[in-house]
């Protein structure tokens, strides 16, 4: 057993000198003091696990110190030793908070089995001052994650909102506040049939009205948006239902995308069905021979099948390539910047025949010192193919097709100028869009499915970049594409 | 005495356009074509076809119905059966019946047929809806 400090208040010499002796001999750590002045003193300097009192003190009584060890708040115990036992002095001292009383005479047996039982107190109201500290702060922890829970629902982007057995409302959510055009406060223990009335909720209020113990889920629509419902019952034990919980997401955003995505998917249809109807019309007429068996006078047609197959194997290459681009997203920066001139090189070497046969004159303008384009060189690669592609495509014969490249602040500017049909004003905003494509009797001759500049779009956006196009309808058009310099 | 009858093809696809041109043209029909609606109409300022072959998707998503509401508007031509070619209705699971939501009546189509289609199934069509080649005078 871990030995106290134990302070001895005795004005008589013998008593104090005594006690000090059997309690040094069992191994406590004493103190003592002759009158109450002293023992202040050494309860200044130290601290004492067990305070033994005499009654009778020269210049205090006992149950005036009593009190004032009491009043200093110590983490102490104290015990009152006195010749003059009574039952009221007992009374008077246990009023102020004595722990124990012991009668002279006393034995030293007496004396050390009292301490030892003081301390064994000590020690037990220690531990439980320690376990309430510990209840007290897992209470507050327990309040706190409470708290956190409550704030983490109030501030879900969804809605939600919990229904008791009395169907009332219990809880709702900012959202669900907001949702319904209320307060939160104001929706507490509200009925749940009041709080979704009217036609829009009537699936709610059905579903509400079931003892079903399955979640469920349906579409819901709130003026222009579209919402998900989700209702969950919890159920006791025996499986009856004490409430629902209710969930509403707002699913706008992803119906948006899935409308977008089907009509790009309905235009890629007409844009496979317009070439196989074609095909299929001239094999049609080939192979029924509507014109006499001289295969020569099918050999026109013939030749536009294979452009037309050529068309739909280039459309079903553009279609990989933005399928490719919306599976990877954003790539980041390759490790080794591009260097633009070796792959300008290449493009013109790619458009030379087919600018030779047209008269085109191919120029490109580097300045001087240019860095590297934080762009992956297949990327670089197949914005330019498109741009300096369109520029031959769309151009004039005897035209020229200029690539212009300078660095703007942190980016580099790649301008394709060419001096070809151009694009009408109002078709302008639209020209990255996918599948668009002008529809101009100049136009009509000039195959392509209109995906090819949706392409470069995404390809720049996705390192960081940006498109611009400009054009004055006849006279040209100029694509700038602004794409970060490689560090 | 009898004439040619006159079909007029309504369509952007210049090659589909060939096609059927050489199609019905030697299946002793004349075939009149237009690559969209201002062309079909300047056409049809002093011609009066037999049948109308209209596609729905050119210009845009329904130039075809606004073509034929055009064409219907006029009053010599009201009587000309029209047929829409749609390369686009049955794919995406939506099919423009002639009834449903009253576009068949609002450009009084005769018929709506899907794309691709061939020259002998189109052939049906306009022989059934002109009574054949020969018109008796």
């Amino acid at each position: 057993m871990k030995k106290g400090r134990i302070l001895v208040i005795d004005d008589e010499y013998g008593i104090r000198t005594g006690v000090r002796q059997i309690l040094e001999l069992e191994g406590f750590t004493v103190e003592d003091a002759e009158t109450g002045k002293d023992a202040f003193a050494a309860m200044d300097r130290s601290t004492f696990d067990v305070i033994l009192i005499d009654y009778r003190l020269p210049d205090i009584d006992g149950l005036t110190l009593l009190q004032a060890i009491r009043s200093r708040e110590l983490d102490v115990m104290t015990c009152m030793i006195t010749a003059y036992a009574n039952i009221e002095t007992a009374i008077a001292a246990t009023r102020q908070g004595i722990d124990f009383f012991l009668p002279k005479p006393f034995s030293p047996d007496d004396l050390i089995g009292v301490v030892e039982t003081l301390l064994r107190h000590k020690a037990i109201r220690e531990e439980a001052e320690t376990l309430r500290l510990a209840h007290e702060a897992s209470l507050l922890e327990l309040a706190s994650e409470k708290s956190q829970t409550h704030s983490l629902v109030e501030n879900l982007r969804d809605a939600v909102l919990v229904i008791n057995r009395e169907k009332e409302v219990v809880l709702a959510n900012r959202a669900m506040a907001s949702l319904l055009g209320s307060d939160e406060g104001s929706l507490l223990r509200q009925p749940a049939a009041a709080v979704f009335a009217g036609e829009t909720f009537s699936r709610v209020r059905e579903t509400l009205g079931t003892s079903s113990l399955a979640r469920t889920v349906f579409d819901m629509e709130i003026g222009e948006r579209q919402y998900m419902v989700s209702i969950c019952p919890f159920h006791s034990d025996k499986r009856e239902v004490l409430g629902h919980i209710l969930t509403v997401s707002d699913i706008s955003e992803i119906r948006r995308l899935a409308m977008e995505k089907s009509r790009f998917i309905r235009t890629m249809i007409h844009e496979f069905r317009s070439p196989l109807g074609a095909i299929k019309g001239i094999l049609e007429v080939a192979l029924d021979k509507s014109m006499g068996g001289a295969l020569e006078s099918y050999l026109p047609l013939l030749d536009r099948a294979e452009k037309r197959l050529d068309g739909m194997v280039e459309l079903i290459g553009n279609l990989l390539s933005i399928s490719r681009i919306e599976m990877e997203g954003r790539t980041g920066a390759p490790a080794n910047p591009t260097d633009i001139a070796p792959v300008l090189a290449e493009i013109g070497e790619l458009y030379r025949e087919r600018a030779r046969t047209r008269n085109l004159t191919y120029e490109t303008e580097l300045e001087p010192g240019l860095p590297g384009i934080a762009v992956a060189v297949d990327d670089l690669r197949t914005i330019l193919t498109n741009l300096v592609g369109n520029a031959v495509k769309y151009n004039r014969d005897n035209g020229t097709v200029r690539v212009h490249v300078c660095r703007v602040n942190g980016d580099v500017r790649i301008d394709v100028v060419d001096t070809g049909l151009g694009i009408a004003t109002k078709n302008l905003p639209q020209i990255f869009d996918e599948f668009f494509r002008e529809k101009r009797p100049e136009t009509r001759q000039i195959e392509g499915n209109g995906l090819g500049l949706a392409i470069v779009k995404r390809l720049a956006e996705r390192s960081f970049g940006r498109v611009e196009a400009a054009s004055t309808e006849g006279a040209g058009s100029t694509f700038s594409i602004f794409l970060p310099a490689g560090s | 005495m009898s004439t040619t009858k006159k079909i007029l093809f309504v369509d952007d696809d210049r090659d589909f356009l060939s096609s059927q041109s050489i199609y019905f043209s030697t299946r002793g029909y004349e075939v009149l074509t237009a690559e969209g609606g201002e062309e079909a109409l300047k056409l049809l300022e002093k011609e009066v076809p037999d049948i109308i072959i209209l596609d729905l998707m050119m210009e845009h998503f329904d130039s075809g119905f606004t073509l034929g509401h055009q064409i219907r508007k006029i009053d010599r031509l009201k009587n000309v059966p029209m047929v829409m070619l749609s390369g686009v209705a049955s794919a995406t699971g939506r099919r423009f019946d002639r009834e449903e939501d009253g576009l068949g009546k609002w450009s009084k189509l005769d018929a709506f047929l899907d794309k691709p289609i061939t020259g002998k199934q189109l052939l049906k069509v306009i022989e059934e809806k002109t009574g054949g080649a020969e018109k008796a005078r």
